[in-house]
């Protein structure tokens, strides 16, 4: 048997005020999966996905990502291993605004990876030119669309070659009209056998492109299902709720 | 061309106009500061012209640049202020391109302990000792080694007040408080007085190298405020986007914080440098005899006595000079350094 990329066992996490933002969550992600997060706002899909990648911590159970099994107080180094292996992508892009492009994509090869220079900056250009934005590489991130930056954070994180890729709303900062360029680039990535976590509430994407569609409601997973069946006859009555909220 | 300045002349007119005399408190106030605005220039110029007595400062500029440096090794402290000169030439007109401008922060430091060298002697040069150094050599060497050390100082206390380890935290933010609270010329007293008290007896520190000590104390406090401030400016996304891209601490520091917080706090630190120029003077009432405490030993003198108006003017004229060049050196680096304004 495979092990699952992500496997996560009765996670819960608590903020401070007593807010339960995980409840229990027991989930996995396979290899070569597309797995949509959705859920309405507040109910923890960014704090679950970013425990996989240690930026937040949780109060109890286990997960293990990559191969790596983290606890509730996990080493630095471990934390970093797998920040090394799993890329993120986030709603406000966050490039390196001092940096040009072909900088943003190629520091962390660099310094992380001890790539030489050339090298990275081949792959960064190849990177660039799959993303449809190679004319780019020598500009500032604050010269380009929206669009183009969350093409170049999503070139950014391919660049140190991840095992598995996590999106928080990767389009809802974005012009209407600019997010089908991004949501392309998703899509081809997903053909290539990208493994991907998306937390989006574009539902065309997760229809075509998702194995599997997981809806969280209060810190619970509500339901996973296979996207046919809960975008058409879903299992749960929050599910139908929420989907006749968001497609009117 | 002549039509040209006719109506530049006619636009300013009007803007005079509009802006000076629409009413009539407006008038009454620009008439009332214009007369007196004239008066004074008028009673300046004078002054000036007619009645000030340049002799006390023609006769003694090198007092003014060297202090009582022995005067047949003049030429060391000349050597080095006209090194000094030239890299402030080469920092303003060297095009931001040329593979050079990479080599001028090196040039800055270096410049420091070849000061050191030149003033001190020691190396083939005939030792002089800190206690003959002075005027404007010691100003400005003053500013520039403090500054130097200050820096690095203040970028280390800035980082650890953000620091997770509470101990590192607590220090700084103490330290940083601290001598914030305390004002300026207390600290450079201590300096002089209690730096000695902790040093075993056959150590002795000279009055220049505990100024700078006590220099560097007061001023990366300030300059750790700066940065701070600079840190806060950037988005703690950034540095979720760094960490999950693998980077380390020292990394995310090294790499994404500190050029950013560089360029945001230039300006900050401008002023620090400039401050540090002028509270230079302190040191005057403390033994030292840099720019202002040549020019009061030299007012002492009963040839010179009753013409500190003189004295003064020059003073400030050569303050106001070396500041001037400092603001345009940092607007310089501003400029050149600045390839995307950040915020
Ligand atoms: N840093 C934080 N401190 C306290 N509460 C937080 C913090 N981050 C998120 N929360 C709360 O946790 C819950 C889940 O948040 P989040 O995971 O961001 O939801 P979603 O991404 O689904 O909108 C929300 O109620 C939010 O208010
Ligand atoms: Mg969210």
């Amino acid at each position: 048997m495979i092990n699952p990329i992500v496997s996560a066992n009765e996670l819960v996490k608590t903020y401070s005020k007593g807010l339960i933002a995980l409840n229990n969550i027991s989930m996995v992600v396979n290899k070569k999966e597309v797995l949509v997060v959705m859920g309405p706002s507040g109910s923890g899909k960014s704090t679950l996905i970013r425990t996989f990648n240690g930026l937040e911590s949780f109060d109890s159970g286990e997960l293990e990502v990559v191969g790596i099994t983290i606890g509730t107080d996990p080493e630095d180094r471990k934390v970093r291993e797998i920040r090394k292996r799993v890329g993120m992508v986030f709603q406000q892009f966050n490039l390196f605004p001092h940096l040009s492009i072909l900088e943003n994509i190629t520091l962390a090869p660099i310094q992380v990876q001890r790539k030489n220079r050339i090298e990275a900056e081949d792959h960064a250009m190849e990177l660039l030119s799959q993303m449809g934005i190679e004319k780019q590489a020598k500009k500032y991130p604050i010269q380009l669309s929206g669009g183009e930056q969350q093409r170049v954070a999503i070139a950014r994180s391919l660049a140190v070659n991840p095992e598995l890729l996590l999106f928080d709303e990767p389009t809802s900062a974005l012009d209407p009209e600019r997010v089908n360029e991004v949501l392309d680039a998703m899509r081809k990535l997903a053909q290539d056998g990208m493994t991907m976590v998306v937390v989006t509430h574009e539902v065309s994407f997760a229809k075509e492109v998702a194995d599997r569609v997981v809806f969280m409601d209060s810190g619970k997973i509500i339901e996973t299902s296979s996207p046919n069946v809960f975008f058409n006859n879903a299992k749960e009555e929050r599910s139908r709720k929420f989907l006749n909220q968001i497609i009117k | 061309m002549a039509i040209l300045l006719m109506k530049k002349i006619n636009k300013l007119i009007n803007n005079v106009k509009r802006t000076m005399f629409t009413s009539s408190l407006d008038t009454f106030i620009s008439l009332f500061i214009t007369s007196i605005l004239f008066v004074c220039t008028v009673k300046l110029s004078k002054w000036f012209f007619l009645k000030a007595n340049w002799t006390v400062v023609e006769e003694n500029i090198p007092l003014f640049l060297f202090g009582v440096f022995p005067a047949d090794q003049r030429w060391r402290p000349s050597l080095w202020l006209i090194i000094l000169i030239s890299l402030v030439v080469l920092t303003l007109f060297t095009p931001s391109w040329s593979f050079f401008r990479k080599l001028l922060p090196f040039a800055w430091i270096a410049v420091i302990p070849i000061g050191i060298a030149l003033l001190a002697g020691g190396i083939g040069l005939s030792p002089v000792a800190s206690r003959y150094w002075g005027g404007l050599t010691l100003t400005i060497f003053l500013m520039m080694s403090s500054l130097f050390l200050a820096f690095p100082f203040g970028i280390i206390l800035a980082f650890g007040r953000q620091s997770k380890l509470q101990l590192i935290k607590y220090f700084c933010s103490i330290y940083i408080e601290t001598l914030r609270a305390i004002p300026l010329i207390s600290i450079l007293f201590f300096g002089q007085l209690l730096i000695p008290l902790f040093l075993p007896v056959e150590i002795e520190i000279n009055r220049v190298l505990r100024s700078i000590i006590a220099f560097t104390l007061f001023v990366s406090a300030y300059i750790a405020e700066d940065i701070r401030g600079g840190l806060q400016a950037i988005p703690k996304s950034q540095i979720e986007a760094a960490k999950s891209l693998g980077f380390n601490t020292f990394q995310i520091t090294r790499f994404i914080l500190l050029p950013q917080v560089l360029q945001i706090a230039l300006p900050a630190l401008t002023n620090q440098a400039v401050g540090l120029l002028q509270n230079t003077s302190l040191m005057s009432i403390l033994g030292l005899v840099e720019l202002l405490g040549i020019s009061r030993s030299l007012l002492a003198n009963p040839k010179f006595i009753g013409q500190y108006m003189e004295v003064y003017v020059w003073l400030a004229a050569i303050y106001w000079f070396i500041c001037t060049i400092m603001a345009l050196v940092a607007q310089n680096i501003e400029r050149k350094t600045t390839l995307v304004k950040l915020i």
